[in-house]
């Protein structure tokens, strides 16, 4: 269990920080300046707040006011960031053992463990400069991981790489969670990754915490304007497989029976490896999606949704289109030039375009490895 | 070389390298604390490391012996416990060419250390190592070029040392007389020319190789 509070003014925003959750793995979601940093830093103890309590298990880490302060080396919270920062005059084996347990961790089934997930064994010998990004940054989570933390600090461990390496790190970090029990605090801006990973979330916005949750909860239902927008998904669909279509390269999920107009239709998306029945996530961005009042001939988009408009909300020069189609509600980025060309309003009929590729299959990340 | 020459370039190694020895532990941590501290102190402190590198050496040798010499409170007590005294002796050759080299060394670790990544020595706190491990595993190793050349420095400067030797140390033969003050001495004797050019390369031949040294070393570190 951790216990956070934190309250500092900066100059440019004030961190007041106030939530407590049993992971094991927390995602700590928001956007940049959002004062995610500096709640991992605080946490880490390289950063002194003017309150502070940081509660884990039964230790208190800090308590401010109170002059309780353990330093950062006596913590246990191995910090793991964006960029590797390996020691460059050291090897990768003198990385690895550089934590005082990490040499006879090394020697242990632990250690032998987080060699072999993060597929440490032919980097041993190396350098750091020789080594390649995604390298570079698993030795950096093996480094962090046979210090033994009590907590792994992450932060953004994938914003510095590509989306195949990206992918590669989180479905390691899957592992780490899995095999190895490793209990997380993960830093990021990209809902996928908590979706992946996190068991509970935390939304920060300006240094407070606005949501926290599940992630899907946080994510699918967001409570208030700010946290949709932080989130960045704007729909995100649990919906259950009907069948796949192999041949036209397409499955299909029911949309489920609405009160209105569009019950009984699907959704076609890109092949998703799952059986009929099982229920997957998709993420679909408001601004994928094309209205229009009639029904278009033929396209090559394999969605024509057809559902009621049940709101319109002016966000910034656009305009989020909320249309119900079955049991979901689906939001659509449109401009106010197409609201009043197309006559769009409350109550109206509408068919919502989509192409397969833009329905993005999230539980992806869930399967990227076996489960056991 | 005549004997006496030699002795002149002997004494001058030696306290060269006695020089290398007494500022390396206060270098390297004068250093550490201008390149990481940010005290407001910090600027009076740099100020006054630095103060011998623009002072002429006369007046810095002159402070020195009001500091140290045989009427002031450290003299006299240094003479009360050892029955010595500190000036006018090669004791006091180290200590002023040490003063006047000290700026030159701390330069170089204060820029050497700045270069080093600070987030590198938060991980490795973070890691479970403490201060003083994080420093002499992490940011001391990974500054050691700037500290090797730091040294080199100054010992190149002790062998050149001459206005703050003079005034604290004296030009007494086989005692504190080294390369600069026994050219100084040699030019204002008749006959001498030869000797003053032996002197004269003996000094630019040292000078070289330490300088020449220094940077194959860093050079060489930086590549490992």
């Amino acid at each position: 269990m951790i216990r956070v509070r934190l309250h500092q003014r900066f100059v440019r925003f004030t961190l007041d920080v106030d939530f407590e959750s049993t992971g094991p793995v927390v995602g700590v979601f928001g956007r940049s300046g959002a004062g995610k940093t500096t709640l991992l830093h605080a946490l880490a103890g390289i950063v002194k707040t003017a309150e502070a309590t940081v509660r884990i298990d039964e230790d208190i880490l800090c308590q401010r006011p109170g002059e309780i302060w353990v330093p950062p080396e006596s913590r246990r919270l191995a910090l793991v960031t964006q960029d590797p920062l390996l020691f460059p005059h050291l090897t990768t084996r003198g990385n690895l053992t550089y934590s005082p347990r990490g040499r006879s961790a090394l020697q242990e089934a632990y250690g032998r463990r987080v060699v072999d997930v993060l597929r440490l064994a032919p980097l041993l010998g190396r350098s750091p400069q020789t080594l390649s990004g995604g390298e570079q940054q698993r030795v950096a989570l093996g480094r962090a991981l046979l210090s033994e933390p009590r907590w792994l600090l992450l932060d953004e461990p994938t914003a510095a790489l590509d989306a195949e390496l990206s992918r590669e790190v989180l479905a390691l970090l899957l592992e780490a969670k899995r095999s190895l029990g490793v209990r997380m605090i993960l830093v990021t801006h990209r809902a996928p990754e908590l979706l992946a990973l996190a068991d509970d979330c935390v939304v920060l916005d300006a240094g407070r915490v606005v949501a926290q949750g599940s992630p899907l909860e946080v994510i699918a239902k967001p409570r208030g304007v700010g946290v949709a927008n932080l989130v960045g998904v704007d729909n995100l669909l649990r919906l259950a497989v009907e069948r796949h279509d192999e041949v036209g390269g397409v499955s299909w999920l029911a949309l489920g029976a609405g009160p209105s107009l569009g019950a009984g239709q699907s959704l076609a998306t890109p092949l998703i490896e799952a059986l009929a029945g099982d229920r997957v996530d998709i993420g679909l961005y408001a601004e994928d999606i094309i209205l229009s009042r009639a029904r278009p001939g033929a396209t090559s988009a394999r969605n024509c949704l057809t559902g009621t408009i049940t709101a319109l909300d002016p966000v910034g020069h656009e305009v989020l289109v909320s249309l119900e189609v079955g049991s979901v509600a689906l939001r659509c980025r449109v401009t106010p030039g197409a609201v009043r060309e197309l006559g769009l309003a409350m109550g109206q009929s509408a068919f919502a375009l989509i192409k397969t590729t833009a329905c993005h299959h999230l539980s992806a990340y869930r399967t990227l490895l076996p489960d056991g | 070389m005549s004997a006496e020459e030699r002795a002149v370039v002997g004494l001058a190694l030696q306290v060269a390298l006695w020089v290398v020895v007494v500022s390396i532990g206060p270098g390297i941590g004068v250093g550490w604390a201008l390149a990481r501290w940010s005290s407001r102190w910090k600027l009076l402190l740099q100020g006054i490391v630095m103060l011998p590198l623009v002072l002429p050496p006369i007046v810095t040798g002159y402070l020195l012996l009001r500091l140290l010499g045989r009427s002031s409170l450290l003299g006299q007590a240094f003479h009360a416990v050892t029955g010595g005294h500190i000036a006018y002796t090669s004791g006091a050759c180290v200590i002023a060419a040490a003063v006047v080299g000290f700026p030159l060394l701390v330069e170089s670790v204060r820029l050497s250390m700045l270069s080093v990544d600070r987030r590198l020595e938060l991980v490795s706190r973070s890691l479970g190592r403490g201060r003083l491990s994080t420093f002499c595993r992490i940011t001391l190793p990974l500054s050691w070029p700037g500290v090797v050349s730091g040294l080199v420095l100054a010992f190149a400067r002790a062998l050149g040392e001459f206005g703050a030797t003079m005034i604290l140390a004296g030009n007494i033969e086989g005692e504190t007389r080294q390369i600069p003050l026994a050219v100084y001495t040699l030019l204002n004797r008749p006959g001498s020319e030869a000797a003053v050019v032996r002197l004269t390369a003996v000094s630019v031949g040292l000078s070289l190789v330490a300088l020449v040294g220094a940077a194959f070393l860093a050079g060489r570190r930086r590549r490992a």
